[in-house]
């Protein structure tokens, strides 16, 4: 279990983390969602006590990370990948790892082969693709054997072998009663693996709940219809809550009513239907709506003139 | 009756990782750090074999030299089996200085120490066992090549008399405080290391200390210099390096600041270590790593 209380990180005038408060409960998989340099890294640093809060506090199965005994069986953290000298091998990191906390070498060889590392556990990890890298970083996590996993984008640079093995390795983690947390920017990823979903995103919570709760709050349903008399039909539709847009000629996208409230209408009013479509909105779009306003660094718009020279 | 077989679900039950952090297992986390990666071993193999050919060489050069009337050294030079070791420290101790360094900025470069403080969340234990395990590395190879470099010099010039006496209690202070010489020059490098966190910086500044910064003072004629002369931690570490009679005759052509002991010396280079590993200390437990 891991709880933040108003847990704040300034950068000189830079506000990263905003006096956010969360509890990851054990027994199930807590995603941490948000864009680039939204504070989920340095949220995970203060976890571990790597970063000091510049408020707040925060703690980890009821006691500030530093003052466990044994922090490696409490809590396992992947950060970065590579955070490794890289001119040890991989089982020479791992058994320096391991022995601060007096884990032997057995346990050693068990993450390796865990994480598929065999063969290449006794080269210098300066070698290392990303992909072998984040598995070493799992494995460093894992060594402890611990209560709590913390894991930073643990799925960047896997092949897809490497994303299921991950998925269903914190599955499988979190099932026997273990808290675990990772953060992505995918919201794809997430759907698939998170249990719950902490969305955050400029240093603030944005969202929070069961992850089938917070993708359908985000998600915008809309209607498609194709018809010959699209602009008398915009006019029946048109009310507070409802909006309609057109794209293209005869076709209208409404939000803020179901197909079956727009196909009656039509019907009611004698208005022929060559098309009528519920769309639910994708992922992408619900992560878009969730953070649209908090993405730190944005992409430029691309202008008009451009698309339509390329449409020409 | 059958025995009921409860299925648990895949992967077996982890070998549980029953280990509490303590210092001893910090020490020996750190040993296997110090000694798994290759730096270690080729600075220390440089530094024995130089430190050993130079000994051996710079003491048939003195053999060989024209007598003293032609310029060269006196006879009671000639014979010191010291002289050859001097010069070969003061090169060696590059070799070592490097090493220090290293051991705690390549954490700082690769990211290894993000791993290392999360292993060990109230820091301060990893810089002391990280010291205390390059430390304990270098004096023993410090004293394993003094030895090794005495023991050859014996063998080749024994016959013309010159040799390292086991019984001569200053000569033997001299090389056992040449090993601790090397060993506690290795500890400041590691100490600025601990306190800039970037290689090129560490190294250059401990070259600077004891290259650079005493040649200056050599050069730039200001009294004041003189007064802060015997404080940098090279003149006044390699006291110890020498006999009693070799400093009480620098001191005789000496009439401006201090004339330092033999351990004197000593103990303002381990301050400087105190200090400057205390300033790092402090710092590290105050920064974000």
């Amino acid at each position: 279990m891991i709880e933040a209380q108003g847990l704040t990180k300034r950068y000189g005038p830079k506000t990263a983390v905003d006096g956010i408060t969360f509890t990851v409960e054990p027994g199930r998989v807590t995603g941490f969602l948000g864009p680039n340099g939204a504070g989920k890294s340095t949220t995970m640093r203060m976890i571990v006590g790597l970063d000091r809060p510049t408020a707040g506090s925060v703690s980890v199965n009821g006691k500030p990370y530093a003052q466990h005994h044994s922090p490696l069986t409490e809590v396992g953290a992947l950060l970065e990948a590579k955070a490794v000298h890289t001119g040890r091998s991989a089982r020479n990191h791992l058994r320096a790892l391991a022995a601060t906390h007096g884990i032997g070498n057995k346990r050693v060889d068990e993450v390796i082969s865990m994480t598929g590392l065999d063969a290449v556990a006794k080269r210098r990890v300066g070698g290392f693709s990303l992909g072998m890298g984040q598995r070493l970083g799992i494995a460093a996590a894992l060594i402890g054997d611990p209560h709590t996993l913390i894991l930073d984008e643990p799925v960047n640079g896997l092949d897809p072998e490497g994303v299921l093995w991950v998925r269903n390795l914190v599955r499988y983690l979190a099932s026997e009663g273990r808290t675990v947390f990772l953060s992505s920017h995918l919201m794809s990823e997430m759907a698939l693996t998170a249990d719950h979903l902490l969305v955050i995103g400029r240093g603030r919570i944005i969202a929070s709940g069961p992850t089938a709760t917070v993708i359908a709050q985000a998600t915008q349903e809309t209607v498609r219809v194709v018809s010959p008399q699209a602009s008398d039909l915009a006019a029946l539709l048109r009310g507070p809550d409802v909006t309609v847009n057109s794209d293209e000629a005869g076709a209208l996208t409404i939000t803020g009513a179901t197909s079956i409230q727009v196909g009656e209408l039509a019907a009611a009013n004698r208005v022929v239907l060559h098309e009528l479509t519920p769309v639910s909105g994708s992922l992408e779009e619900a992560y878009m709506t969730l953070t649209q306003d908090s993405v730190e660094y944005h992409s430029s718009e691309v202008p008009a003139e451009l698309t339509q020279e390329v449409a020409r | 009756m059958s025995a009921a077989v409860a299925t648990k679900p895949t992967a077996p039950p982890a070998a549980k990782a029953q280990g509490k952090l303590s210092f001893p297992r910090l020490l020996r986390s750190e040993w296997i750090k110090f000694w798994s990666v290759r730096s270690t071993f080729w600075t220390l193999a440089i530094f024995l074999f130089a430190v050993v050919a130079l000994v051996v060489l710079i003491t048939l050069a003195i053999h060989n030299a024209p007598p003293e009337s032609q310029g060269g050294p006196s006879d009671a030079d000639r014979a010191d089996p010291l002289n050859g070791f001097q010069a070969a420290v003061f090169l060696g101790q590059f070799a070592v200085a490097i090493l220090g360094a290293l051991t705690i900025t390549g954490e700082y470069t690769t990211g290894m120490i993000r791993t290392s403080l999360t292993a060990a969340p109230k820091r301060l234990p990893v810089l002391w066992s990280k010291g205390l395990v390059a430390g304990f590395s270098m004096l023993v190879f410090g004293v394993i090549t003094v030895g090794l470099s005495a023991a050859l010099q014996w063998v080749f010039f024994h016959g013309v008399g010159i040799g390292v006496d086991i019984g001569n209690s200053q000569q033997v202070r001299a090389l056992l405080g040449t090993a601790l010489y090397i060993a506690t020059i290795g500890l400041l490098a590691f100490a600025f290391g601990a306190l800039m966190r970037h290689s090129a910086a560490a190294v250059s500044t401990i070259l600077g200390l004891l290259l650079v910064i005493p040649l200056i003072f050599g050069l730039v004629p200001w009294k004041p210099l003189k007064y802060v002369e015997p404080f940098l931690p090279g003149n006044a570490g390699q006291k110890i390096t020498m006999t009693d009679a070799q400093n009480a005759a620098q001191a005789a052509g000496n009439t401006v600041g201090a004339n330092l002991t033999a351990w004197q010396g000593y103990g303002v280079l381990v301050a400087w270590v105190v200090v400057v590993l205390g300033v790092a200390a402090y710092l590290l437990k105050k920064r974000d790593a």
